[in-house]
């Protein structure tokens, strides 16, 4: 009778563990399984550090373990493509800037469609700057516009690579102000920098961060930001607009989730996101870290993501020709 | 004043401070000591875990990770000849020998020595001449960049320890390889055949990986495996008789020894640190620029590449000199010399700390600290590695068949996981094919590295200048520093002429 009994104990043990083990398959989002941040670049740069402090503060809200997984191959390709590969269910999420997402599809041929990404949730955007050392000539835009129609291509702008985040908006100004300059590629931010610092060059493109300290030492000069108000780090800084250039193109960090992922995990990942990235913790990590996070929804992402890929379309349609 | 003294070395001198860079020391060795793991895959990592320590032992351990990596990397150079870090690729050229010699332990307490002693030699520059030494790098624009890459490839001809022609040819296919993938300027795809995964270029660590490693270990395997080879097992085995008689009296480590590199251990140093303060130059290539120019100024070159620990020295100053001074433009421009300084950049500024000219006014404190600290981490490194290496040492002499399948495991392992990168894997393998099609047929590996490191950024400094320049060739000729070292380039060429013909006359 004992031993009947035992059976059937164990039975029915088996069997809600078994019932448990159904409903963790079926769970809930995101119960399942931990959750994958993918980023097309390497550990350490803006957009990996950006996507941590999302990813830190998200897994405590979500309930949910977090992995941040570069994937910098194939100038990002890769990343992209696993994204694509996986199963559509809000598990593997990408984290980019537009550079590998649109600049590429729009100039080469890529395995995707624009319209295959939902744009979840801004982290942060990071304003291109223009800057010149401090015993330069060139005191401001009205200078640098001036000597340039002068003698065109006669001043040398050191950017990023080419048609990176700082070039496109280098590459729109001259188109907007009528002019032309001799543009040296170079592999980022700091080697633009150098350049500058070390006279190679008269102009340099870049982000705030990469210049900050230099500009608060006095040894080198911002001329003006490429976004609709100015920067916080900067706040002395006039932005291409004020001064009257239609040059408004902030590189975004955003989270894209692939199509297909059901609606209600969209909306789940969107709330808690952005409850992460409003919590104080996350303000806490981004204001050490130089990051200044603007936790935008669904809505004003997509705004912004189909803006940025008609502005690119418009500035590279010139460049290919 | 004594406040502020007494402050730094109370934050340099806490308890978790000194435990966290002696961990990073010994993750450094450890991750150096794997090849395909390398010092800058294991800050990356545990970057994220520096937000929450304090900043001296997040530094300290970020800090104490390179260092380690940077001697980490000799261990299997020295034990298997294949190099743990690409730092560590010209530290093969006599450092293995030497272990078939029967001075493994020369080699490498050789190589630890030289380490400390060059990193040493770059941090003390760090701490006191950062300044200047950081505006000097500044005048190397793309036209001082090309005429040092120039000059590099000429050391190609130093390197080359067998038939020149076959070193030349070796630079020339890591030149070619060095052009597949995206151009550096116009970002034009160049030679991927419609293969995506090309279009980023070949990888630098899976393409080192495999020509060293995967063509090493897979020799040793088929060796140890083909029935038909019967001669080589025999040979094999009087080898591994030879280890196992390998007598520790005839392998003993002493102060002369120390004093007959030292001359090496100082060319490497002095290299390692210029090559290290300037931007985007590199530690391998420091590593085979010292290699080459100790050869060139030994009173011995002709032992070069039969294992003389000179030629262990001079590599090993040289890669661990970087150390120190890839963080000088970093702490006084804000611009980071090599990806492991980019590393260290993040990291600073994750703890409020922005690198750049007002780094050390506003952050007297700290950074005077974190000074401290870099200076003792380097005896850190070297007690730590000496109590290592009979550790290590002891891992050279196990049988081939476990040792092999395990180090080419965690070889695939380390490669997969610096990018999460199946391709890179590929890479591996084909590079392995490569590189035992090369050994086969005598072809040096060096300057296949060296081709392949110096290819694209002698491209890009070359086009970048012509742009400057507005496309006059005569640019590349208007400054004094790049025109110094056309001249030694011309200077080394009828050197080696003359070297060259005085030997035929010797041979008839």
């Amino acid at each position: 009778m004992m031993t009947q009994k035992k059976a059937l104990l164990v039975a029915a043990v088996l069997l809600m563990a078994f019932s448990f083990g159904t409903i963790a398959e079926g769970a809930e989002f995101p119960k399942a399984k931990q959750i994958r941040m993918v980023v097309p670049y390497g550990a350490g740069g803006g957009v990996d550090i950006s996507t941590r402090i999302l990813a830190t503060h998200a897994q405590d809200i979500l309930g949910q373990r977090i992995d941040v997984v570069c994937m910098p191959a194939a100038g990002g390709q890769e990343g992209i493509n696993f994204v694509l590969q996986q199963p559509r269910d809000g598990y593997t999420l990408l984290v980019t800037d537009y550079g590998p997402l649109v600049t590429t599809a729009l100039t080469e041929e890529v395995n995707y469609d624009l319209t295959d990404w939902v744009p979840l949730v801004q982290i942060t955007e990071v304003v291109p700057t223009f800057f010149v050392l401090s015993e330069s000539p060139l005191k401001d835009v009205a200078d640098w516009v001036k000597t340039a129609k002068d003698k065109p291509e006669s001043l040398t702008v050191a950017h990023g690579r080419h048609l990176s985040v700082p070039h496109l908006p280098l590459i729109l100004f001259e188109k907007t102000a009528g002019l032309k300059n001799t543009h040296v590629p170079t592999t980022g931010g700091s080697e633009a920098l150098a350049f500058v610092l070390g006279k190679k060059v008269d102009v340099g493109a870049s982000v705030p961060s990469t210049i900050a300290s230099t500009v608060k030492a006095g040894t080198v000069r911002p001329l003006a930001v490429c976004s609709l108000e100015r920067v916080a780090t900067l706040p002395e800084t006039p932005t291409m607009k004020e001064l009257g250039y239609d040059v408004v193109l902030p590189a975004w960090y955003t989270v894209f989730a692939p199509k297909g992922v059901p609606e209600e995990t969209l909306r789940v990942l969107e709330e808690k996101f952005i409850e992460a990235l409003n919590s104080d913790g996350a303000k806490e990590m981004a204001a050490k870290s130089n990051v200044l996070l603007t936790p935008y929804g669904r809505d004003k992402t997509a705004g912004l993501y189909e803006g940025t890929i008609s502005s690119l379309k418009t500035i590279l349609s010139d460049v290919t020709k | 004043m004594d406040g502020l003294i007494m402050q730094i070395l109370e934050g340099a001198f806490a308890l978790p401070v000194i435990l966290y860079t002696t961990v990073g020391i010994f993750l450094g060795i450890t991750v150096g000591a794997i090849p395909g793991l390398s010092g800058d895959m294991a800050i990356a990592l545990l970057l994220p875990l520096t937000y929450k320590v304090s900043p001296a032992a997040a530094l300290g351990m970020l800090m104490g990770i390179y260092k380690g990596s940077m001697f980490g990397g000799s261990i299997s150079a020295i034990s298997f000849g294949v190099p743990g870090t690409p730092a560590a690729a010209a530290t093969v050229e006599d450092g293995y020998p030497a272990k078939l010699g029967g001075h493994p332990k020369q080699a490498m307490l050789t190589a630890l020595y030289s380490s400390v002693t060059g990193d040493l030699i770059s941090t003390l520059l760090l701490v006191f001449v950062a300044v200047p030494m950081a505006k000097a790098a500044l005048h190397f624009g793309p036209v001082e960049f090309f005429a040092l890459y120039v000059f590099a490839l000429m050391m190609i001809s130093l390197l080359v320890v067998g038939e020149m022609k076959k070193g030349i040819a070796a630079a020339a296919i890591g030149l070619f390889i060095g052009t597949i993938g995206m151009d550096p300027m116009m970002g034009s795809i160049r030679l991927t055949f419609g293969i995506s995964s090309l279009r980023g270029g070949i990888p630098l660590i899976p393409l080192l990986v495999g020509v060293f490693a995967v063509s090493e270990l897979m020799i040793q395997f088929g060796k140890e495996c083909s029935a038909r080879s019967e001669k080589r097992v025999a040979e094999d085995a009087a080898k591994a008789a030879e280890l196992t008689d390998y007598d520790p009296t005839k392998d003993r480590m002493s102060l002369k020894i120390y004093w007959s590199t030292f001359k090496a251990t100082l060319i490497g140093s002095g290299m390692g640190t210029f090559i290290g303060a300037l931007p985007g130059a590199g530690s391998s290539l420091a590593a085979y620029m010292s290699y080459g120019l100790a050869r060139k100024m030994s009173r011995r070159p002709e032992e070069f590449g039969k294992g003389t620990l000179e030629g262990v020295a001079a590599p090993e100053a040289g890669n661990s000199a970087t150390a120190g001074a890839s963080l000088i433009p970093l702490f006084a421009f804000g611009i980071p010399g090599s990806a492991t300084a980019a590393l260290f950049g993040a990291a600073l500024i994750m703890q409020g700390i922005n690198p750049g000219p007002m780094m050390i006014e506003e952050n007297k404190v700290i950074i005077y600290t974190l000074f401290v600290i870099i200076i003792y981490a380097t005896f850190i490194n070297l007690f730590l590695s000496y109590g290592l290496i009979p550790l290590y040492a002891k891992l050279a002499r196990i049988k081939a068949c476990y040792l092999v399948p395990t180090v080419f495991a965690l070889a695939l392992l380390g490669t997969f996981a610096s990018r999460n990168s199946l391709f890179d894997v590929w890479v591996l393998l084909a590079a392995g094919v490569l590189g035992i099609y090369l050994r086969k047929n005598e072809f040096p590996l060096g300057p296949l590295v060296l081709g392949f490191i110096v290819g694209p950024g002698a491209e890009k400094a070359l086009r970048q200048a012509l742009l400057m320049g507005r496309g006059e060739w005569t640019f590349l000729l208007k400054s004094p520093i790049a025109l110094s070292f056309y001249a030694l380039c011309i200077l080394s060429l009828l050197l080696i002429h003359f070297s060259v013909k005085k030997k035929l006359v010797e041979e008839d």
